[in-house]
């Protein structure tokens, strides 16, 4: 068995074959950080709305809701099969990473506007009160008297999604994205035996995920706040 | 583009036997996880250095890596070494393992959050040991861990999803079925993303009145 792994690590460290997980390692990397970005801009967009106050509010607040609820609550994999499927019918002709892009950034959109809603619940009701007999807008409470307090209790969930997602991205292989665990998959139907080529696997996805993970716990203890009000 | 979902509205029961596997699946490996959990929590908290380096490997690994892949280890690797298992058995194994390293973390926090004047308190008031366990520091990590705990375990029925990969007929995996059937796919996912919304709804709810009613933990209905 050993014999056997020792006589493929030549045959499966090519430069080729580390060339093409590497670029898959980079797929993988792309489609967890582009789905935070472009959640963390959309979910912070959708929490402004769901915290909206005044009287046609309810509006606004209900959808958005709904919608955050309902991506929270449905499985990575079904919402793949789902955008996949919709766009199939709808004739789109988008890749897959594409698909799978749109799946990563509704689905973090949602988390994220649930972690920024409850950021924004951290800060004192008082200091909405205050801001706002001082004549700010809703918007400029937010803006000058909200976001400066709640970013450092917003921002370390966030970096913890963004290591979340890195491993669930790992089901977009499942449409056939070229990211880690599918060039696994292809590496394992080359014959490789499945130890070396899963454990190589499992052993970058921890490269990847493990320092940012640290650096994350750094980030959370060094903005830990000391509750203001 | 066109929608059925009359086609597919009949294939409803069976679609809502794959939720009830799905729940036991999740509930085995939450089962499971929980002991795991427990043990490395105690590890860490009581244990040796050796030990408690060896709990942090557990959990640094199989917090960094995929469920999936770490499931697929599982299933294709073991075998070469002589490990066959079925992929009910293999799921079942890797959704533990997993889950025991997230509950052991989550079971950590618990148990470091009892200070030790609780205990002080406990003892000047007369309590034994086991008084002061059962009366004082249980209802306390309780109370503390049920909102977490909770939580995962809405997250882990959400993963049994990935199960529907290895072939299991849990609800994603009899979805996967029907679509093969009938083709009618944006009907069949939208009805399966509705149970997965009921189920894991119904189940937060449930779990919110256990916690607020009978371990006085601070959670919301809603």
């Amino acid at each position: 068995m050993l014999n056997n792994l020792i006589q493929e690590l030549p045959e499966f460290f090519t430069y080729y074959n580390i060339l093409f997980l590497l670029q898959a390692l980079l797929t993988t990397f792309l489609l967890s950080a582009l789905g935070c970005i472009v959640g963390s801009v959309l979910g912070f967009a959708l929490a402004v709305g769901r915290n909206a106050t005044g009287k046609m509010s309810y509006l606004l607040r209900i959808p958005l809701a709904t919608f955050t609820e309902i991506f929270r609550r449905v499985p990575f994999l079904v919402t793949l099969m789902l955008v996949f499927f919709v766009f199939q019918i709808l004739d789109f002709k988008l890749s897959m990473f594409s698909v799978a892009l749109v799946t990563v950034c509704l689905i973090g959109t949602a988390f994220i506007s649930e972690i920024v809603r409850s950021g924004f619940e951290s800060v004192h009701q008082n200091q909405w009160d205050a801001a706002f007999a001082m004549n700010f807008s809703y918007l400029q409470a937010l803006r000058f008297v909200i976001i400066p307090q709640a970013w450092k209790v917003i921002l370390p969930p966030i970096f913890s999604f963004f290591i979340l997602f890195i491993k669930d991205t790992a089901l977009a292989s499942q449409i056939g994205v070229l990211e880690l665990t599918y060039a696994g998959k292809v590496m394992n139907n080359k014959g490789f035996s499945a130890t070396l080529v899963f454990g190589t696997i499992l052993i970058m996805y921890f490269m990847l995920s493990y320092p940012l993970a640290r650096f994350g716990q750094r980030l959370e203890k060094r903005l830990a706040t000391t509750g203001n009000r | 583009m066109d929608l059925h979902f009359s086609d597919v509205l009949d294939k409803f029961p069976y679609l809502l036997g794959g939720a009830w596997i799905s729940l036991q699946i999740a509930f085995l490996a939450f089962t499971g996880g929980m002991l795991l959990g427990l043990i490395g929590a105690s590890l860490q908290t009581f244990g040796r250095p050796l030990a408690r380096s060896c709990v942090n490997a557990y959990i640094g690994f199989f917090m960094n890596t995929p469920q999936l892949v770490q499931i697929y280890f599982i299933f294709f690797a073991l075998p070469e070494v002589g490990i066959l298992m079925s992929p009910y058995e293999a799921v079942l194994i890797g959704m533990t393992l997993n889950a025991g390293a997230y509950l052991a973390e989550i079971q950590r926090a618990g148990f470091s959050s009892v200070h030790i004047t609780e205990l002080e308190a406990a003892e000047t008031m007369g309590f034994s040991r086991i008084q002061s366990i059962r009366y004082v520091i249980v209802p306390h990590i309780i109370k503390v861990l049920f909102p977490p705990l909770s939580n995962q375990f809405i997250l882990m029925t959400l993963g049994t999803s990935m199960a529907a990969i290895f072939g299991l007929e849990e609800l994603t995996g009899r979805a996967f079925n029907i679509n093969s059937e009938t083709f009618r796919s944006v009907e069949i996912f939208t009805i399966t993303a509705g149970i997965y919304i009921a189920i894991t709804f119904l189940a937060t709810v449930a779990l919110a009145m256990v916690g607020r009613y009978i371990f006085r933990a601070k959670m919301r209905l809603i």
